[in-house]
């Protein structure tokens, strides 16, 4: 069975100023595929997902989602047909708590105006107790509930970083783009989010392009690779592949040795006080010490 | 007509004044100074407490306004800017909201809410030029633009002048010239001061002046002179300043009294300020948006 | 007040022990502050109509600044523009005193939707900018303009038989005020509330959400505007004449730094704060008269700056030692007393 393409990218071109930070860029993910795009720092991988999202805007190239040409949409309205995504620097609210932050990314399916809300009208009251058993469902999912009601500017970088993810799903997307899931967590918990991830692309029919560094873990879970290098596409292929590729490997150690910055205020933040990371999406990665 | 034009050029030169302080606030602290004006407040009402009240020379007064801005400046530094460093910037600006209102408040109640005339600089009639009376008051407007001027050129070409300029963008220029950022802080809300009681000094003989005089006529001119400057050039906030004067006057002259539309100044500046927002936010002469 | 009783709301639901305790604690700071309306006659009836009209101020802000992040200097021009409306409405064209407040209000709304719609081009200090040159301008023109305002002189806004009187009158004031509380209630309780609260923290992430920054931003502008409208025409019939110096560009400001004293999302906090700083000119002038000992500057003049002075030093004190404001400070209170949310 071919599947079709759920996001096309057609000669993406990114300007900063006198910057190229991405050059002529093109590249499409099949529904039901996990994609990994990978490269070193500064190869613009971030400012990739931006243009993907409508938070930049190229100065040239095209975006198709779903068979429709999305260039010129807000990024609101991109989200609304069903593109979601995580951020390095965490999408969270932090005055909001973590129940509260799923129920925010419920916003489009909260299935009434902003209006009859704020009158207080009878259906509203009803749907908001539904989307609260939905957000309720959807953080014992993710192994939160003991953390539900704190505010999620108050927890650790693993537990916001859960948060994150939890919130791009419950948006109920159709193509979810992860920045980094693994960063911050050890190898071990990396290899697991590998195994999560494949389980819910195959239990909520999800499609997941993916910026990672660890290579164990693209290698493991991604169906085929793009490698960026100074906002040009590198090569793409099957992970295997990839892993072998001459100019893959020259451009990681170049860039290690270059440390070119992501001209992009995305860069990770990791409080260097904060508990190490877990990803709790395990069984037994539900106990957190923060209850 | 004419004198509307001279009017304006005067009056813009003391927006100018007030611009460029709060420009020198804005590309240190990033932070728009609404204090500006009573700095110039202060500097008034303490010179005619000297010179009116105590009946002392009037170089003494002119001195003992513009110590009592540069104190105001070096305590608001102190007790409000310091101290809300790590505020969100909407914060800050609430906060030296307050110290316009209190300031007006301290006033009003030492010296109550009455109007005030502050005796001309110099007494004569003056020359005529282009139909306006030019009074020796302006002249010396004149003189005190240019020596400041020059002043301020030669500053900011010095490494100190460089380090303040430097300062918001990065905090290394400042060490390297081995100035704390602390002493840049007072530095720039000191100057800012100075200007701003200069500007209060010069604009209170002209007519009549109560409590929140400056902050309630000056301070949205000049702000929006700085706006116009692109709110990160000292000279482009001075020429903004004397863009406004011209419109606001002219803008007096064709709509107020041509027409008789009541507020024809208020409405001038904030077309302007509209304009240039919408039409070219980064100002006419700044570089960054 | 009206806080308490929506609190109230929330406790039934809940049906724990010290359920009773609480609803009789509520009870009981519900009647102590109805006292003055019941014994206090014409006099406290006039005063809690201000208090109330200033907390519909109040909290019109505070729908602007705390809800939405954004912030207005010239809001004493949406006020305004409500009154003069509201007069213009009784007096010239004899609507009646409920369509009259409904035509403030929408014209409150439609001026602020218009003024957001530019401004919200520019951000945040520029906003504050903007607003406050707009506030001079409306203050200056529009207020001036003699057809509309009668100029100096002002225009009057009688009100009907049914609400002559001063007791009568403050309870329309605290009716609309309940329901501008209730509103803001359900307001942050669902999903709008949580979209704004994406929106004041990271515009990018909310509109990642499918959450439309840009309209929920002139949402608060039109909602800010229409609250405003309405205290608008309210105080031009509590007043019964507007003139143009009752919305200088002062009390603008203080009604900005009224709200952040009593704490930015915090309803009873606001509401606190802005009935406080309605009466303080009302009380204030007997208050030092009755004083033991008369400071010797003092005069009829230095009452009219007195709250001005007293909003700054509360609200410096407020940014110093306590954030989130008067809300903060009573916040284990109402925790305790509705056993409910964080917020």
């Amino acid at each position: 069975m071919k599947r079709h393409q759920l996001l096309k990218v057609e000669g993406l071109s990114l300007r900063f100023g006198g910057l190229q930070v991405l050059n002529d860029l093109s590249l499409s993910v099949r529904e039901g595929q996990i994609v990994g795009l990978i490269g070193p720092n500064g190869a613009g991988k971030t400012s990739c997902f931006n243009c993907l999202t409508g938070i930049y805007q190229p100065q040239g190239g095209r975006v198709f989602f779903d068979g429709k040409d999305v260039s010129h949409l807000p990024t609101h309205r991109r989200a609304r047909r069903g593109i979601a995504r995580t951020w390095q620097n965490l999408g969270v609210i932090d005055s909001l708590t973590v129940t509260e932050n799923v129920m925010l990314a419920q916003y489009q399916r909260a299935g009434y105006s902003a209006m009859a809300g704020m009158l207080g009208l009878a259906g509203t009251w009803h749907r908001e107790r539904e989307l609260r058993r939905d957000a309720a469902e959807i953080v014992e999912y993710f192994g939160l509930e003991a953390v539900a009601d704190e505010r999620t500017g108050e927890l650790p970088y693993g537990v916001r970083k859960t948060c994150d993810m939890a919130m791009a799903l419950a948006t109920d997307p159709k193509l979810l783009m992860l920045d980094e899931p693994a960063s911050g967590l050890s190898p071990e918990e990396a290899l697991t989010l590998g195994a999560t991830l494949r389980e819910l692309r195959d239990r909520l029919r999800l499609t997941i392009l993916m910026i990672e560094h660890h290579v164990p873990l693209v290698a493991e879970v991604c169906d085929y690779v793009y490698v960026l290098n100074f906002g040009k596409l590198l090569t793409e292929g099957e992970p295997e592949a990839i892993q072998r590729h001459p100019e893959v490997i020259a451009a990681y150690l170049g860039g290690a040795a270059a440390e070119a910055d992501e001209p992009d205020d995305d860069t990770v933040t990791l409080p260097a006080a904060s508990e190490p990371p877990k990803w709790p999406l395990t069984a037994e990665g539900g106990s957190h010490g923060t209850a | 007509m004419g004198a509307f034009f001279a009017l304006g050029i005067f009056q813009g030169a003391v927006y100018g004044l007030l611009a460029v302080g709060i420009v020198l606030v804005y590309k240190a602290k990033r932070v728009f100074n609404f204090a500006q004006g009573e700095f110039g407040g202060v500097a008034a009402f303490a010179a005619f407490y000297l010179v009116v009240n105590l009946g002392l020379p009037y170089w003494v007064g002119i001195v003992g306004g513009l110590a009592a801005a540069v104190a105001m400046g070096l305590t608001v530094e102190r007790v409000i800017v310091r101290p809300l460093e790590s505020a969100s910037r909407t914060i800050m600006l609430v906060a030296l909201v307050g110290v316009a209102l209190f300031t007006i408040a301290i006033i009003v109640l030492l010296g109550q809410p009455i109007p005030r005339v502050m005796p001309p600089l110099m007494a004569g009639t003056g020359l005529n030029i282009l139909g306006a009376g030019i009074l020796p008051q302006q002249l010396i407007l004149l003189a005190v633009l240019a020596v400041l001027a020059a002043a301020m050129a030669w500053f900011f070409k010095t490494d100190l002048g460089l380090a303040v300029l430097a300062s918001s963008q990065d905090t290394r220029a400042a060490q390297v010239v081995g100035i704390s950022p602390v002493a840049i802080s007072r530095l720039v809300w000191g100057m800012a001061a100075l200007l701003g009681g200069i500007a209060g000094l010069l604009y209170a003989p002209v007519g009549i002046f109560t409590p929140g005089f400056m902050t309630l006529t000056m301070l949205v001119p000049a702000f929006a002179a700085a706006v116009l400057g692109g709110m990160t050039s000292l000279p482009g906030a001075f020429l903004g300043g004397i863009a406004i004067g011209v419109v606001q006057n002219l803008g007096i002259y064709l709509l107020g009294q041509q027409l008789k539309v009541p507020g024809a100044a208020e409405l001038g500046v904030f077309a302007l300020l509209m304009l240039v927002l919408l039409i070219r936010p980064q100002g006419l002469l700044g570089k960054e948006a | 007040m009206a806080t308490a009783t929506m609190t109230f709301a929330r406790v039934k639901v809940q049906r724990r022990f010290g359920l009773l305790l609480r609803v009789t604690i509520i009870v009981a700071l519900l009647a102590l502050a109805s006292l003055p309306l019941v014994l206090g006659g014409d006099v406290w009836a006039q005063r809690i109509s201000r208090a109330a009209i200033y907390a519909i101020i109040g909290l019109s802000i505070n729908t602007l600044t705390g809800h939405a992040g954004q912030i207005s200097l010239g809001h004493q021009a949406f006020v305004g523009i409500g009154a003069f409306t509201a007069a213009f409405a009784a007096t010239r064209i004899g609507l009646p005193l409920g369509f009259g407040l409904a035509a403030g209000a929408l014209a409150g709304m439609a001026t602020a939707a218009i003024v957001g719609m530019v401004a919200l081009r520019v951000t945040g200090l520029y906003l504050a900018l903007v607003t406050l040159a707009f506030g001079l301008t409306a203050e200056t023109t529009i207020f001036n303009w003699r057809e509309f305002t009668g100029g100096g002189a002002g225009a009057f806004a009688p009100r009907p038989e049914i609400l002559s009187g001063d007791r009568a009158f403050a309870l329309l004031c605290l009716g609309v005020l309940a329901l501008v509380l209730y509103a803001d209630w359900r307001l942050v309780s669902t999903k709008a509330g949580r979209a704004l609260a994406a929106v004041r923290n990271d515009e990018r992430i909310a509109s990642t959400l499918g959450i439309n920054t840009t309209g929920y931003k002139l949402a608060a502008f039109s909602l800010s505007g229409l609250a405003a409208g309405l205290a608008g025409g309210l105080f031009a019939h509590w007043n019964q004449i507007v003139q143009a110096m009752d919305f200088e560009f002062q009390v603008a400001l203080v009604w900005v730094l009224m709200t952040v004293v009593g704490g930015l999302r915090s309803r009873l906090g606001v509401v606190l704060a802005s009935a406080f700083f309605a009466l303080l000119p009302l009380t204030l002038p007997n208050f030092l008269a009755g004083l033991p000992w008369q400071p010797p500057f003092l005069n009829e003049a230095v009452y009219h700056v007195l709250p001005p002075f007293i909003v700054v030093v509360m609200l410096l004190v407020v940014l110093r030692f306590f954030p989130g404001g008067l809300g903060q400070l009573l916040r284990p209170a109402t925790r305790w007393l509705t056993k409910g949310g964080k917020r």
